[in-house]
């Protein structure tokens, strides 16, 4: 009995000296900076003047101050349209890549290449693609030239894939509306088709038009126009950051994937399931569990969105740009103010508790 | 996990196809059916292989499509920062300085002016010759162009501050002189030879060069491609002719080195970021995984009042936003940790490693990483060795630490990127002066420097820079990551 106890002492002593340098920094670095956050939000300090306590009056100026309703504004939209947009892609990315098909690791690293590159890099590469004479104008300038002929293209491909198949199906063969070795034909045939019209006069090789010159950053416009709308500065880093965050989770869905049992797949294959109904009734629902895990880590990360934004910076109006986190930034260490760090904790604790809301949400979710 | 054996499920079509085709089976097969068969007939393997082949063409394709979209912006970005002007109107794909036609003149006319052909100069007593060609259209006459060599600086921003001496200070430019006429159907091409020589007593690093010909003579080409054309084609500008192969082709690269340098300490401030990143990222590398693994270790295995309290406090502290937290800590290390700092000296850890270091010295996702991991191991064999009389500190190091190598390297690779890539707390405590920021830093205050003037090469050139490191790690130690992502990914 004694022996055990003294035994049960070591090892308590033993663990807290393993524990000791985390459990350091876990006290100072997060504990204590949490609750004295959450305390400056009560006060008025302003880092020169020991803080003043004043209630809840930093809240209640919060939600009266335009900046910060636009900036929470911002994080709602940015969160909400990123989110699920991201996570559609990352699905589609996984299901695409879940091939066991030769070279398809060397896919998966191309794809993964965004998700490893700092913000930074992203970020200054992306300004200077979204520059009024950068690259994703003259893509849409090209698109505005050309775009006739490949919805022409399109359409013809359709018809003839159309034609092909009923062709086949008249031959007795089994053909379906997707079959592969049609498809290509019908696309060469279609490219083929486009080819002709155009050296016909028929259809114009290049609609003159105007080159596309979108300020992508440096506007206050909104788009769409309307009652729901957003900077079209935010959508530019909405459209940004779903490229860069995509892959990430793509990993998890395939991660997820090897997981769902093949029978499953193997029995709707025989009771005749079509593939695109394989993927709606097996797999989108198999993979709930890890949906919600991308949504959760989407929904928190997005809300915490600061580095493009303050990347971007004067390329871009801040009321088209500010999010939560860029806030309090922006009222911790404003640019030739006094630190406003009341204020900025209390928009901090909003953030806090948006996203504790969010962990909330997944936990009762999940729990059904 | 291990993602080398990667699922095979959902090879819908194929799968669903075949197994349609063998629930038809009992069915006659019927050769060379013709039009005249409505209904479905059993087709031969040859028409289901065509279909396989076929089907893996199209993902190819579309998996292509989609690399592109995903590396396409990187690549275009690197190709980008080899030009002269990456914002060029529509952007080419075949900038000049890929073409090997002019490597080797940057090769050759580096070694004229008296630098060897990697790294150009333009030395005293050296002279340079050097060629042009102009189409003369039928019926004009032909004007030999004027040469010049301007005092130019490298470019916008920091490239603006030049102190060192001008080419145009000491160089010399003989007449041009016409060495061949061509006669075209369009006009006669005409080719001029001058020579530019050094005349003064200081090497110089640069040689700027401005040839300008009258309206109607149409440029057709010179011994080295021009970094720009003006007054629509009238004047060919370079920027420095005697660059040699490295400066030619990898012009804002090196003005990302060249041109940036401390006011206060003269250090080369690129220099300083990149190796300020790899320090701070290295160091931190070793202390998160001492301190998560020995806390990992603690939190899986070992039994002690509050532990519950710890892992629950580890979990909330992943889900607070590092803005909420930033405020104190930063007071914290203004105060240099309540003054402890000074025990060895320091008034404040504001701008300072150790502040920075202490401050991430280990991470809740570490330690998280590290708790799971430990727990997935068979608890048998440290019994074992607890049972021969070894003590805790013994295990841990000799059975623990060995079995968790996986873990260990996923960590290492999670928390290097991690550093590398880290923005907004570098930004709150590494603040000033400029030779003490990281890279990511560093590249902000580039943004400041050359993208107000539009100057987007050195821009583009120091994110590929910065990006490098990691796609490398990357490329080698994919695994690695992939495992990070999924035990970070799984917390649940």
């Amino acid at each position: 009995m004694r022996i055990r106890r003294t035994q049960r002492a070591a090892e308590g002593v033993a663990g807290y000296l393993f524990l000791l340098p985390f459990l350091l920094w876990l006290l100072i670095f997060f504990a204590y900076a949490f609750v004295r956050s959450v305390y400056f939000s009560f006060t008025d300090y302003n880092l020169f003047q020991p803080p003043v306590w004043t209630g809840l009056a930093n809240y209640l100026a919060l939600f009266r101050e335009p900046l910060f309703l636009t900036a929470l504004r911002n994080s709602l939209a940015f969160a909400l349209v990123v989110t699920p947009a991201q996570t559609l892609l990352a699905f589609l990315l996984a299901l695409v890549l879940n091939q066991k098909l030769r070279g398809i690791l060397a896919f998966r690293s191309a794809y993964y290449m965004p998700s490893v590159t700092s913000s930074i890099v992203i970020t200054l590469i992306f300004i200077w693609l979204y520059q009024r004479q950068g690259a994703i104008n003259y893509l849409l300038t090209l698109g505005r030239a050309y775009g006739h002929l490949v919805l022409a293209g399109l359409a013809l491909l359709v018809l003839f894939q159309l034609a092909q198949v009923l062709l086949e199906r008249r031959r007795g063969l089994p053909a379906g509306w997707t079959d592969p070795v049609l498809g290509l034909s019908s696309l060469f045939l279609a490219v083929g088709a486009v080819a002709a019209l155009v050296a016909a006069g028929v259809l114009p090789l290049a609609r003159p038009a105007d080159p596309v010159s979108i300020i992508w950053l440096n506007t206050t416009d909104r788009f769409p126009q309307g009652p729901i709308s957003a900077p079209i500065p935010l959508i530019a880093i909405m459209l940004m950051n779903i490229w860069t965050t995509a892959p990430t989770f793509m990993l998890l869905y395939l991660a997820g994937l090897q997981d769902v049992p093949r029978e499953l797949y193997e029995a709707a294959a025989v009771d005749g399931a079509k593939p695109w109904q394989q993927v709606v009734h097996i797999t989108w629902p198999q993979l709930r569990p890890v949906t919600f895990l991308v949504l959760t880590l989407g929904l928190i990360g997005t809300l915490q969105m600061f580095d493009q934004v303050a990347i971007i910076g004067d390329q871009a109006p801040l009321q088209s740009t500010i999010t939560l986190a860029y806030y309090v930034y922006h009222n911790a260490f404003p640019p030739g103010a006094i630190p406003r760090l009341g204020m900025a904790s209390a928009a901090a604790v909003v953030l806090a508790v948006l996203t504790l809301c969010v962990v909330w949400l997944q936990r009762r979710v999940l729990r059904y | 996990m291990k993602m080398a054996d990667m699922p095979t499920i959902p090879r819908g079509s194929a799968t669903g196809r075949r197994s349609k085709v063998s629930a038809d089976l009992p069915r006659p097969i019927r050769p060379g059916a013709g039009a005249a068969y409505a209904e479905t007939i059993q087709p031969d393997p040859r028409w289901i292989a065509r279909r396989r082949w076929a089907r893996a063409g199209i993902i190819y394709t579309l998996l292509l499509a989609c690399s592109l979209l995903f590396v396409g912006p990187l690549l275009f970005a690197l190709l980008s920062s080899l030009k002269d002007n990456p914002s060029e109107w529509p952007p080419r794909l075949d900038p000049p300085q890929l073409n090997p036609a002019n490597w080797a003149a940057a090769w050759q006319l580096g070694r004229q002016g008296g630098g060897n052909g990697w790294f150009g100069q333009f030395a005293p007593g050296r002279s340079v010759s050097f060629e042009v060609r102009y189409l003369v259209p039928p019926g004009a006459a032909a004007v030999p162009p004027q040469v010049q060599v301007p005092r130019r600086v490298p470019g916008a921003g920091a490239g603006a501050v030049r102190l060192g001496p001008f080419a145009a200070d000491v160089a010399e430019v003989s007449p041009p002189q016409e060495v061949s006429r061509q006669p075209l159907a369009r006009g006669t091409v005409v080719t001029y030879r001058f020579r530019i020589r050094n005349a003064g007593t200081v090497a110089v690093d640069r040689l700027p060069l401005d040839v300008s010909v009258p309206a109607g003579q149409v440029f057709q080409g010179a011994t080295l491609w021009p970094s720009r054309q003006e007054r629509q084609g009238r004047v060919q500008s370079w920027n420095n002719v005697t660059a040699g192969l490295i400066p030619y082709v990898f012009n804002n690269y090196v003005r990302v080195f060249r041109e940036n340098y401390s006011r206060s300490t003269g250090q080369n401030l690129f220099l300083a970021w990149i190796r300020n990143s790899f320090l701070l990222a290295t160091v931190r590398v070793l202390t998160t995984l001492v301190f998560a693994a020995m806390a990992g270790y603690a939190l899986a295995r070992l039994r002690f009042p509050g532990r519950n309290a710890v892992f629950f406090t580890l979990l909330f502290s992943m889900m607070i936003p590092s803005q909420v937290l930033f405020i104190s800590n930063y007071l914290v290390l203004r105060d240099g940790i309540w003054g402890l700092a000074q025990i060895w000296g320091q008034q404040t850890l504001l701008n300072s490693f150790t502040g920075y270091l202490l401050s991430s010295v280990v991470t809740a996702s570490g330690v998280f990483i590290m708790k799971q991991f430990f727990e997935s191991l068979p608890a048998s064999l440290e019994e074992a060795a607890r049972i021969d009389g070894a003590g805790y500190i013994q295990v841990f190091t000799r059975v623990i630490l060995p079995l968790a190598r996986p873990a260990l390297g996923a960590l290492t690779i999670l928390t290097f990127q991690g550093t590398w890539n880290e923005f907004f707390w570098p930004l709150v405590v590494l603040t000033a002066p400029q030779d003490r920021f990281t890279l990511t830093v560093g590249l902000l205050s580039f943004r400041r420097t050359y993208g107000v003037a539009f100057d987007w090469g050195p821009l583009l050139a120091g994110a590929i820079i910065s990006a490098l490191p990691v796609i490398i790690l990357y490329l080698v130690f994919q695994r690695y990551f992939v495992e990070g992502i999924s035990f970070t990914g799984t917390k649940g």
